[in-house]
C-alpha cells in the first residue's frame, strides 16, 4: 500500500518527445486508469514507474521517496504485461512463485503462499501445468498471481485485458474490481478502453501526446470534460460534435446547415463554438422544437436503438434506450436538454460550459 | 477410384523406398568395405574383385594397431579436444548472441558485423600466423595450442542470436527483472532453458567441427602422443608406401565412438543440420 506521485515527468526517445510535463499523484490504494489513444505515452509511464526505462527528467515518488534512481529490483512493483510474459519453460506454481524464489524465501513459505493465492484467483488445480497447456484466461489469471504473491507495493497493469475475448474481458473486469477491493493495493491500470477505464477505476487519467488531458473520477469526466479531446474520447459511442456560431446578447445558435437553435444559458457569447451532444442524450421531440435530422441507419439490438443520420452535412448518432421503431429515409425531430449541453472553443477545444 | 489411387500411391511410395534404398546402400558400402578390410589379411585386401565378408577373418590389424601405435590416447585426445571446443564454443555462443539480440547499441551491432566477417575469411588464411603465436606461447603439442583456434564459433554467435530474436520476448525479461532478478541469473534461468533446442544443435556442431577438424592439429601437434585420431589416422600413410590394413582397422576401431555419438544426440544432430544448412 503506498502512495504514488510523479512530478514534472518528462521523457524522450532521441528527439521525439514522448512525454511532456507529466504530473499527478495517486493516494493509497486507489485504483488508477491510465487511458488514451495508442501512442499517447500511458504505457511508458508505467515503464517510467517500474524502472524499465530511464527518465529524461522529473521525480518519481512512492511513499515520499525519490525512486528516480533505483533499479527495477529494488522498487517492490510488480507488473502484469499485456501478453502475460509467463515464463514458458516454468510451471504455474514456478512462475508464481519466481519472485519470492528470488527473495531466498524458504520453500514452504513459497509454496502456500503460491497455494493462497491460486485459491483466490481460480487456479488452484492448474499450479502443475505449463503456460502453453493453459487458456488465455487461466494464463491472464496466473500473470495477475505472480504479481499478487509478492504483495508488492503498486501494481501495474499494462493492458491485461486486450489478448481476451469480449466476453471473458467482461468478467475478468469485474474480477480484477473486486481483486482490487479485497487487496487495497495502489493500483495503475493501463488501457486505450474507455470503458475498462471507466468501470474500474476511483480516479481515470485521460492522455494525449504525452501530456494529461484530465484527470478525476470517472462520472466527473462524463458529466463534465475540460476539452473536446476528452468529451470525444468518454463516452461510447462517441459524443456528437456542431460546428455552430451565434452573436451577442442573441440566445439563437445557428447550425451549419442553417438550422437555429435557441439556447438561453448561453446567450452571452458570441462568435464561432463546436456544440458537443452525447448520442443518448437526444429525446424525440416535437417538430420546431430540437433539430432536424434526417435518419440513414437504424441499428436495434433490443435492449437500445442506435440511430445513424445526417444533420445537413454532418454525421449525427443517437441512442435511444427504448425501443423506437424508426424508418430510414425519414426526419425527426431530436431535441437534448440543455443541461446535457456542452460548448467548446473550436481553437483551443476548452470547454466553456462552467 | 479410391481404391485405384491408393494402390498408385503404394505403388508411389515402394519406388520410392527402392530408390532411397538403393543410395543408403551405395552410402553404406565404403563403410561396411572399410570394416571388413580391418579383418582381412594384407593379401586378401589387395584381391580383384575386392571381397565382402573376409575369407579368412583375422583380428590380427586390431592387435598390431593397439600395440603399435597409442590409438586410446588419441581417441582420448580427440575426444577432450572435442568436447572442450564444444563447451568454450556454447558459452561463447550463448554469452555473445545474447548481448548482441537484447542489448542493441551501435557498437554492439558493428562488432556482430566483425563476427560474422570472420566468417568470410578462410581459416587458412590465418593458420600459419596463428600458428606463429600458438608457438610462441609455447602451447605447441598440447590441447591449450589446439582449442586456441576453436573457442569461438561465428556461426555460433550467428544462430544464438537469431534464436534469442525468435524465441525470447523482451516482456520475459522485463518481468523477470521486476520480479528482482539480476542480469546473470536472468540469463542463467531464462534465457538459457529457452534455447535448450539450439544449444543442443549447436553443441553437435561444434563437437564435430573439432572432431573432424585436420589442418589446424596437424600444424600444432608434431609429438606422436599428442595426435588426435585425424592426425594419427594420416599417419599411416607415407610418402611412399600404405598400410591399408592397419589403416582400415584403426579407421574402424575409430568409428565406434562416433557413431555412439550420433546414435546418443541424432536428433540434435539432425537439428544442427537443418539450422546451419550446411554439412561438413
Amino acid at each position: 500500500m503506498s502512495e504514488v506521485e510523479i512530478k514534472a515527468l518528462n521523457k524522450s526517445f532521441g528527439t521525439t518527445e514522448i512525454l511532456h510535463d507529466v504530473s499527478f499523484r495517486i493516494p493509497d490504494g486507489a485504483f488508477v486508469a491510465l487511458v488514451g489513444p495508442s501512442g499517447c505515452g500511458k504505457s511508458t509511464i508505467l515503464r517510467l514507474l517500474a524502472g524499465l526505462e530511464e527518465i529524461s527528467s522529473g521525480e518519481l515518488l512512492i511513499d515520499g521517496r525519490i525512486i528516480n534512481d533505483i533499479e527495477a529490483k529494488n522498487r517492490d512493483i510488480a507488473m502484469v504485461f499485456q501478453n502475460y510474459a509467463l515464463y514458458p519453460h516454468m510451471t504455474v506454481a514456478q512462475n508464481m512463485g519466481f519472485s519470492l524464489r528470488l527473495m531466498k524465501k524458504p520453500r514452504a513459505e513459497i509454496n502456500e503462499a503460491v497455494k493462497n493465492v491460486a485459491e483466490i484467483l481460480g487456479i488452484g488445480d492448474l499450479l502443475d501445468r505449463l503456460p502453453k497447456q493453459l487458456s488465455g484466461g487461466q494464463r491472464q489469471r496466473v500473470a495477475m498471481g505472480r504479481a499478487i504473491v509478492r504483495q508488492p507495493k503498486v501494481f501495474l497493469f499494462d493492458e491485461p485485458l486486450s489478448n481476451l475475448d469480449a466476453k471473458l474481458r467482461v468478467q475478468m473486469r469485474s474480477e480484477l474490481k473486486a481483486l482490487h477491493q479485497r487487496l487495497k493495493t495502489t493500483t495503475i491500470y493501463v488501457t486505450h478502453d474507455q470503458i475498462e477505464a471507466m468501470t474500474m477505476a476511483d480516479i481515470v487519467i485521460v492522455m494525449r501526446d504525452g501530456q494529461i488531458e484530465q484527470i478525476g473520477q470517472p462520472l466527473e469526466l462524463y458529466d463534465s470534460p475540460k476539452n473536446k479531446f476528452v468529451a470525444g474520447f468518454i463516452g461510447s459511442p462517441a459524443m456528437n460534435f456542431f460546428a455552430v456560431s451565434t452573436e451577442a446578447d442573441s440566445p439563437v445558435f445557428t447550425f451549419a446547415d442553417g438550422q437555429k437553435k435557441a439556447l438561453p444559458k448561453f446567450k452571452r457569447l458570441d462568435g464561432e463554438f463546436v456544440l458537443g451532444i452525447r448520442p443518448e442524450h437526444f429525446e424525440l421531440a416535437k417538430p420546431g422544437k430540437g433539430l432536424e435530422v434526417e435518419i440513414d441507419t437504424v441499428e436495434q439490438t433490443g435492449s437500445e436503438t442506435l440511430l445513424q443520420g445526417w444533420l445537413g452535412k454532418q454525421a449525427v448518432v443517437a441512442v435511444f434506450h427504448d425501443r423506437f421503431l424508426a424508418k430510414t429515409g425519414q426526419s425527426y425531430c431530436l431535441g437534448v436538454a440543455e443541461s446535457d449541453l456542452h460548448l467548446f472553443d473550436p481553437k483551443s477545444g476548452a470547454s466553456i460550459n462552467h | 477410384m479410391k481404391t485405384g489411387s491408393k494402390a498408385k500411391e503404394r505403388r508411389q511410395n515402394f519406388l520410392i523406398d527402392i530408390i532411397l534404398m538403393t543410395v543408403c546402400v551405395l552410402l553404406l558400402l565404403p563403410l561396411v568395405m572399410l570394416v571388413a578390410n580391418g579383418f582381412k589379411t594384407p593379401q586378401e585386401i589387395l584381391v580383384w574383385p575386392p571381397t565382402l565378408v573376409p575369407n579368412d577373418p583375422t583380428m590380427e590389424n586390431f592387435y598390431r594397431v593397439f600395440s603399435e601405435t597409442p590409438l586410446f590416447k588419441w581417441i582420448f585426445n580427440s575426444l577432450s579436444f572435442a568436447l572442450l571446443s564444444m563447451v568454450a564454443i556454447v558459452i561463447t555462443s550463448t554469452l555473445a548472441g545474447y548481448v548482441i539480440a537484447k542489448f542493441q547499441f551501435w557498437t554492439i551491432n558493428v562488432i556482430f558485423i566483425l563476427f560474422l566477417a570472420t566468417a568470410i575469411i578462410p581459416f587458412e588464411v590465418y593458420m600459419i600466423p596463428l600458428y606463429f603465436q600458438v608457438k610462441a606461447l609455447g602451447a605447441l603439442n598440447s590441447i591449450c595450442g589446439l582449442l586456441i583456434g576453436y573457442l569461438v564459433m561465428s556461426f555460433g554467435i550467428f544462430l544464438i542470436r537469431q534464436n534469442v530474436i525468435a524465441s525470447v520476448p523482451d516482456e520475459l525479461l522485463e518481468a523477470a527483472r521486476i520480479d528482482g532478478a539480476g542480469e546473470f541469473w536472468i540469463f542463467w534461468h531464462i534465457v538459457v532453458p529457452l534455447l535448450k533446442g539450439p544449444i543442443a544443435a549447436l553443441s553437435v556442431l561444434a563437437f564435430f567441427q573439432a572432431w573432424t577438424t585436420f589442418a589446424w592439429p596437424i600444424i600444432v601437434l608434431t609429438r606422436k602422443t599428442a595426435f588426435t585420431i585425424e592426425v594419427g589416422l594420416a599417419n599411416f600413410q607415407s610418402a611412399y608406401t600404405i598400410d591399408l590394413a592397419l589403416l582400415s582397422a584403426a579407421s574402424a576401431a575409430v568409428m565406434v565412438p562416433s557413431v555412439l555419438v550420433f546414435v546418443l544426440l541424432r536428433r540434435s544432430f539432425v537439428e544442427g543440420i537443418a539450422a546451419s544448412g550446411m554439412k561438413e
